[in-house]
């Protein structure tokens, strides 16, 4: 090296420059994109107020989802059908006289990522019409309800989501739904005060809100439970089986995934336990049916679930199966197209409202959201004005059916049970 | 950077590079023009981002720096001294649930004991330090590999205590973190106006997040540089010739241990008030992995190797998730084909063996390469 400068000479000059920089910097700043100007509630085309990711051409929506994670299957589902719903719309011509403009970020299940990518398109976009994993939305709901205030539907129906206006569940939350299977076993497989009832759940605020209800349900009619907690990586139930065998329950709840099904039903059938086993939404997959357990899981499994299946043959789930399935040839169809399209068109529809009240900022569409009392997608209705309350009661019993389309058929149509409407959740 | 120089590069380069040492040896004032430029240019640029970046960049900056927070700390235990850890995770949790039960105020319905929250950071690395000293009489007569194993049980036992504890966990969905507040000026998001830009949590944070960073960069240099990194090293080479020249093999191992620890702890408290909210999955053994992956790329043994290795690692998957759609043969998630999660996995992959074979001392040796005609680098 041969500098000539001598020590101590270029540090001073380093120090200058450093400093003009910094006074540069700073007197630009003004400029800087970031610098306040207020966005929020410009009079956009049509005399619309317009704010965050809306314009006069597009309307910004953002979907957080997992396509690489634990929960790939369903968010690829859930993401294809909410393609499909933008694409239909836009070819209707939009909404407010804007196109949707969709803008899908995969998180991995990660929580790192999940929390960067809300972050990522929070500027842009009008709201959220897709976030799957409740704990990242809980992480979130801090910055959602006090800061950025938009519209965001969690694909997951944990009770603990509820209470905020901006994140808004859609269908009814895993104790109700467990509220009505078990009033489903009841009232159609004999179970009776008396009686023991095995719970089968996973940790974590899934199960642990589907057990809320076993809990309420087996106080309020006398069951006796007899609760088994899991892991999700928790895969052979021949020990859960076993201890349900021994304290010789006559039915059994199912708060866990597909693959926890079918081992449960499988073994049960093994063993000899035969005792019908119903599982919450997230517990049944078609592609079980092609597994081993597949005919057991014919014979003694039910599903409850906050919407028909895609195999209804009513008009909704008809039109949505056959639309899908030539969108997307390749893939199953399953109940994560159900949850995706009811997602997105209750987003659909309070913006609509919202453009009729001319007010499409984030605060306008969730109060758009609260005046659909009534809202009915094609897979049950829905009440969105209480965000302190799932936005259905009713919950759809399903049985797996191979031949069926999406391989489940509903055995009882959308139904609140008279215990689900009488149960008060405790506070939070 | 006044020591003598003979010193410095023995101790930085126990087995390469005569060259280097032999240049360092000819010259020792050197001018510095280069690297106080660099330092002054980059300082600068550090201070003035917050000015300009997106919330979404501050906030990826952050995760970067409380990785590399926790990078140096499991450096200074793994780099150092060859004590693999595999619960770095662990000790992660202690700090940012230790940060929340200390600075809470119990309104939530989870243990607080309503500390001040610049008290109940200290006290939070404290607990992490502590938790590592728990552990130490393990660390302490464990080697290499086999600390590693031990230390797996940390991450199986954490989980199923941040899962299950939920009066101190808030259990699956976690709990919120209290903002940081210190001398009157709260880290949360009530916008603040400087220069005509709105400062939120992030803005803030950022500069703590510095402050943070330098200290702990300064902290863990001093003491690989003096005395006990020497004793440090030696005991990574030769344990028993370390033992023969007077180091107290065991004690050392531990007290690296829990000074690990905490700097683990110390990484987590940053990342809880930048989540906002902590939560168990957050703290699994991939975690874990992350920070050794960390490590290995940046450079085992120096501070500016995990430094460098935190930023790549916390930084490559979010540029790449973010401008996935750009790179060929990736398709708009949800529409099939390589989606730009899976995309960004396998380039992650593929940098991290590249960095492996064409890079074995990690990036740090790549600056050091190039300035080794100069003296100072920071190792």
């Amino acid at each position: 090296m041969n500098h000539s400068t001598r020590p101590g000479r270029g540090r001073t000059r380093a120090t200058a420059t450093a400093l003009a920089v910094l006074l540069a910097l700073t007197a630009a700043a003004g400029c800087s994109s970031k610098a306040a100007d207020g966005k929020d509630g410009k009079q956009g085309a049509g005399g619309v107020k317009t704010g965050d990711g809306v314009t006069d051409k597009t309307i910004a929506l953002g979907a957080l989802t997992d396509l690489t994670g634990v929960y790939a299957t369903l968010g690829k589902s859930v993401t294809q059908a909410q393609r499909l719903y933008v694409k239909q719309v836009n070819a209707e011509g939009g909404i407010c006289g804007r196109t949707l403009k969709l803008t899908v970020r995969d998180h991995g299940y990660d929580p790192q990522k999940a929390v960067a990518a809300y972050t990522e398109l929070e500027p842009d976009v009008l709201g959220y019409v897709q976030f799957i994993g409740s704990p990242f939305v809980a992480s979130l709901r801090q910055r959602i309800d006090r800061r950025d205030k938009a519209l965001v539907v969690p694909q997951a129906w944990s009770a603990e989501l509820l209470g905020s206006p901006y994140i808004r569940v859609v269908g009814s939350t895993y104790d109700i739904e467990t509220i009505n299977a078990i009033d489903f076993l009841m009232k159609e497989h004999g179970l009776k005060k008396g009686d023991k009832l095995g719970h089968v759940y996973f940790e974590g605020d899934y199960g642990e809100n589907a057990l809320a209800g076993s809990r309420h349900m087996a106080n309020k009619s006398g069951l006796e439970l007899v609760e088994q907690k899991i892991k999700p990586t928790d895969n052979d139930m021949t020990a859960q089986v076993a201890a349900l065998k021994k304290a010789g329950v006559e039915a059994v709840v199912l708060s866990a995934g597909p693959r926890q099904a079918a081992s449960l039903v499988g073994v049960a059938a093994a063993r000899r336990l035969s005792v019908p086993v119903i599982g919450n939404n997230s517990a049944f997959s078609p592609q079980l049916l092609g597994t081993q357990a597949g005919p057991a899981l014919e014979k003694a499994y039910y599903v409850a679930s906050p919407a028909l299946p895609i195999g209804d043959d009513s008009e909704g789930p008809s039109a949505l199966a056959s639309a899908y399935a030539k969108a997307y040839p390749k893939d199953t169809l399953d109940n994560g197209v159900v949850a995706g399209w009811t997602a997105a068109s209750t987003y659909g529809e309070a913006l609509k409202r919202a453009c009729k009240a001319k007010d499409l900022t984030r605060e306008g569409v969730s109060k758009a959201l609260r005046t659909m009392d009534d809202f009915d997608a094609g897979f049950g209705k829905q009440d969105f004005t209480d965000p302190e309350a799932p936005s259905s009661g009713q919950s759809v019993i399903l049985r797996p059916d191979k031949k069926a389309k999406g391989g489940s058929k509903a055995v009882r149509g959308p139904e609140e049970s008279a215990a689900a409407r009488a149960y008060e959740r405790e506070p939070r | 950077m006044s020591e003598p120089a003979e010193h410095t590069a023995v101790r930085r380069r126990p087995y390469d590079g005569s060259r280097t040492q032999q240049r360092r040896f000819r010259s020792p004032a050197v001018p510095r023009d280069p690297r106080v430029c660099l330092w002054a240019v980059g300082t600068v640029l550090l201070l003035a981002l917050p000015f300009y970046l997106d919330r979404f960049w501050l906030q990826a900056g952050l995760f970067a720096m409380a990785a590399a927070i926790g990078a140096i700390g499991i450096n200074l235990l793994t780099g150092a001294t060859g004590q693999l850890s595999m619960g770095h995770a662990f000790f992660l949790a202690v700090g940012a649930y230790g940060y929340c039960a200390f600075a809470g105020d119990g309104g939530d319905g989870l243990l607080g004991l309503g500390l001040p929250t610049w008290l109940a950071v200290p006290a939070a690395v404290a607990t992490a330090g502590a938790a590592g000293g728990l552990f130490s009489p393990i660390a302490g007569r464990l080697r290499g590999a086999y600390l590693g194993i031990a230390t797996l049980a940390l991450i199986f036992i954490g989980q199923h205590v941040l899962f299950n504890a939920e009066d101190l966990t808030g259990g699956f969905n976690g709990r919120d973190v209290p903002p940081l507040s210190v001398f009157g000026l709260t880290f949360d998001d009530a916008e603040v106006t400087v220069a005509a830009v709105p400062f939120g949590a992030a803005e803030k944070l950022w500069y703590a997040g510095l402050v943070l960073l330098l200290c702990c960069g300064l902290f863990a240099r001093g003491v690989l540089r003096d005395r006990p990194g020497r004793a440090l090293n030696a005991i990574r080479d030769h344990r028993i010739a370390a033992g023969v020249m007077g180091v107290p093999v065991a004690r050392y191992r531990a007290a690296v241990f829990v000074l690990s620890s905490m700097y683990a702890g110390l990484a987590g408290v940053l990342l809880a008030l930048v989540f906002q909210r902590t939560v168990p999955d957050y703290f699994g053994m991939a975690l874990s992995l992350e920070y050794l992956a960390m490590i290995v790329i940046g450079g085992l043994g120096s501070v500016s190797g995990a430094v460098l290795g935190a930023a790549l690692v916390a930084l490559l998957p979010q540029l790449l998730t973010r401008y996935s759609e750009a790179l060929p043969l990736v398709s708009d998630p949800g529409t099939g084909g390589i989606a730009p999660g899976e995309a960004s996995r396998y380039l992650y992959g593929a940098a991290v063996v590249a960095v492996v074979l064409f890079l074995p001392g990690g990036l740090a040796s790549l600056t050091a390469r190039r300035s080794s005609s100069t003296p100072g680098e920071d190792r």
